[in-house]
């Protein structure tokens, strides 16, 4: 480990040291202004990563400091940053402590970053494990929500099986080819014979645990009951930065991958179609806001999915673009529900928004805004991104998963319209006013506007994904 | 030589893990794990990794499997079956009785062809300095990332932790 090593990881080290001095300084003085510091490291981080030029191109053999790597340093910390406002008044109301939340949120970025930068195995495992940990702690932060303590105890339960599944994955891969190293650990399994069954099975080992962290549909189970538990600021980093995270790591693993992606093509077909299937016929009935954005994040996992499994570098931009789309809507549509939650109550149920339209007309429209682009409305950002995708499924052969994406699509129009229906249409019974405050305006407007101009004018976004892919 | 060791040993570690998932009385599972543990650490022994043998007995064997003990104390499960209470019947102790009986043997076995004790040592044999070495330069920034991961484990478990005892007690402490 040299100095320039590890100057090349500094938004990363930055991350990772502000989490622990806000948490030693947070003993002595404690306060809930600790978050808008936090929001601070956060900037600062994705700063130093977008203007800084690394010395090394990977460090210790364990993460890149590419543009790729940083591009999504810049994106986690930017997400960490508006979750970290958003929380500003939700920690107030529920009495949760600054710098403790502040430090979990920053290290979870920290997490992220690795994450996506990692160029090995265990650059990966480390790199999910240090945001899984942190939000077992994190969904469980509301001291008297029961509801929250299960949440987090589902979380920790299936996340430990997952990352068991995961280390004995990479495990089997490293005794199949002697390597941690991306292109490397995958070299050697081409062949037949030899190791060659063993490092199929640890990647299939692989596919479980990453499955369960993305939840996709198979291993999907956890998602509502996390989603409607934890605290909505925390909801929103969860669906939108670590289901992210793994996608941003898994685009360089496949891209590794070489001729061995033949082999996991129909488990991949499966997970993805499956996903789609599953994520829309569960998303139907359900009358709480919460549960359903879950189910349909499975749908959207979905998606990225087919993505992952054309490969090439369009389908990969087309993958990254429904990523970032996803999530600014996403990551909006979890801050409404935070701006709208009071100190006894968060609006979940569709019964709790019924004529809000009427009271809160700016923050509704722009839920139906987030939820219509998630439904992939034009000219929001989410249409633009489902086309690329399906357009791309089309382009690598993928005729059966392009049908079931759009009829996907198609049904998902039913469950987004649902709550706009309630929040619109239906007789106004909700009287009592729920205000925010103007850091949370502030982040809606923020995420309102991304989603508008990158459907309006896409294009300068599209230039820099295609630059930055490795 | 120590292909056969290395057979009995596996033997041992799969059938051990094998009663200590199906065991209903949580102590039973737990001397059933520890013995796997062992067979596990002579395994790591016989590829060339003693460091790893010896933190399998000292942290798994020794800290963790005290920890279970001290949690099944704290829980106070019930021995269940009325068998239970009347002491193990030799059904109960037999199988751990040949299990150890097998580990003491495959010990006593290793301990003459022991491949770290002959001059020249193999190059795949991972000695302690090799291992420090390693896990301290090329695996640093590992270490280091895993370090932090342990500090904030550590800042949850105490949040959590302080929440449920203030839940318990409520207006005790506030």
């Amino acid at each position: 480990m040299s100095a320039l090593e590890l100057q090349s990881l500094l938004p990363q080290i930055i991350l990772a040291l502000g989490a622990t001095t806000v948490l030693m300084l947070g003993a002595w003085y404690p306060s809930r202004k600790w978050i808008l510091g936090g929001v601070v490291i956060a900037l600062f981080a994705a700063l130093s990563a977008g203007l800084m030029t690394p010395a090394v191109p990977e460090v210790g053999n364990l993460y890149s400091t590419g543009s790729y790597a940083r591009f999504f340093v810049v994106l986690w910390s930017l997400l960490g940053a508006l979750s970290l406002l958003l929380s500003l008044r939700y920690a107030e109301i529920h009495d949760l402590p600054g710098s403790e939340y502040c430090a979990l949120i920053l290290f979870a970025i920290c997490g992220m970053s690795l994450l996506s930068a990692a160029t090995s195995l265990i650059g990966l495992f480390l790199g999910l494990e240090a945001f899984t940990l942190v939000f077992y702690i994190l969904i469980a932060f509301k001291r008297e929500d029961s509801r929250g303590a299960e949440a987090g105890l589902k979380y920790l339960v299936m996340g430990a099986v997952a990352t068991g599944f995961l280390a004995f994955g990479i495990s089997l891969i490293y005794a199949a080819s002697g390597s941690f190293h991306l292109p490397e650990a995958f070299a050697g399994l081409e062949q037949a014979g030899g190791m060659r069954p063993l490092g199929l099975a640890g990647w299939a080992l692989m596919l479980v645990a990453i499955g369960f962290k993305v939840s996709l549909a198979p291993f999907h189970l956890w998602t509502p009951d996390v989603y409607q538990g934890a605290p909505a600021p925390v909801t929103g980093l969860l669906a939108t930065g670590s289901k992210g995270a793994v996608f941003a790591s898994l685009v360089p693993l496949f891209a590794a991958l070489g001729p061995l992606k033949a082999d996991l093509e129909q488990v991949l077909w499966l997970l993805a179609a499956l996903s789609l299937l599953a994520g829309t016929f569960a998303a139907l009935p359900q009358r709480n806001l919460k549960r359903m954005l879950a189910y349909s994040s499975v749908v959207h996992m979905g998606y990225l999915m087919i993505g992952l499994l054309v490969g090439g570098s369009e389908a990969h931009r087309a993958l990254l673009f429904y990523l970032i789309s996803y999530a600014f809507a996403t990551l909006a549509a979890f801050g409404v529900l935070t701006s709208f939650s009071r100190v006894d109550d968060e609006p979940q149920e569709y019964a709790d928004f019924r004529g809000l339209g009427y009271l809160h007309p700016r923050r509704s429209s722009l839920l139906a805004a987030c939820l219509l682009s998630l439904a992939g409305i034009p000219p929001l950002v989410g249409f633009f991104a489902k086309f690329g995708i399906i357009a791309a499924a089309l382009k690598g052969g993928y005729p059966g998963l392009a049908v079931i994406a759009v009829l996907a699509a198609l049904t998902s129009l039913y469950y987004y319209l649902a709550p706009i229906v309630v929040l619109f249409m239906q007789q106004r019974d909700a009287r009592q006013l729920r205000r925010g405050c103007r850091h949370e305006y502030f982040v809606l407007a923020l995420c309102f506007s991304a989603i508008l101009l990158l459907g309006v004018y896409p294009a300068p976004l599209l230039d820099l994904l295609t630059g930055i892919l490795p | 030589m120590a292909t056969w060791i290395f057979y009995i040993l596996g033997a041992v570690a799969v059938v051990a893990t094998a009663m200590a998932v199906t065991r209903r009385n949580p102590v039973h599972s737990v001397i059933y794990l520890v013995n796997s543990f062992f067979a596990l650490a002579m395994i790591f022994y016989l590829l060339g990794a003693p460091l790893v043998a010896a933190w399998e007995v000292i942290i798994y064997a020794g800290a963790i499997m005290v920890l279970f003990l001290f949690i099944i104390m704290m829980l106070e499960l019930s021995p269940g079956e009325e068998a239970d209470r009347q002491g193990p019947g030799a059904l109960q102790w037999l199988p751990v009785l040949l299990l150890g009986a097998a580990l003491l043997t495959c010990t006593l076995l290793l301990l003459q062809l022991d491949p770290a004790a002959g001059q020249a040592v193999p190059n795949w044999y991972a000695s302690p300095r090799d291992f420090g070495y390693v896990l301290f330069h090329e695996y640093a920034l590992a270490v280091e990332i895993v370090s932090f991961q342990l500090l904030f484990a550590a800042v949850g478990a105490f949040y959590v932790g302080r929440a449920a005892s203030r839940e318990k007690q409520p207006g005790g402490q506030q």
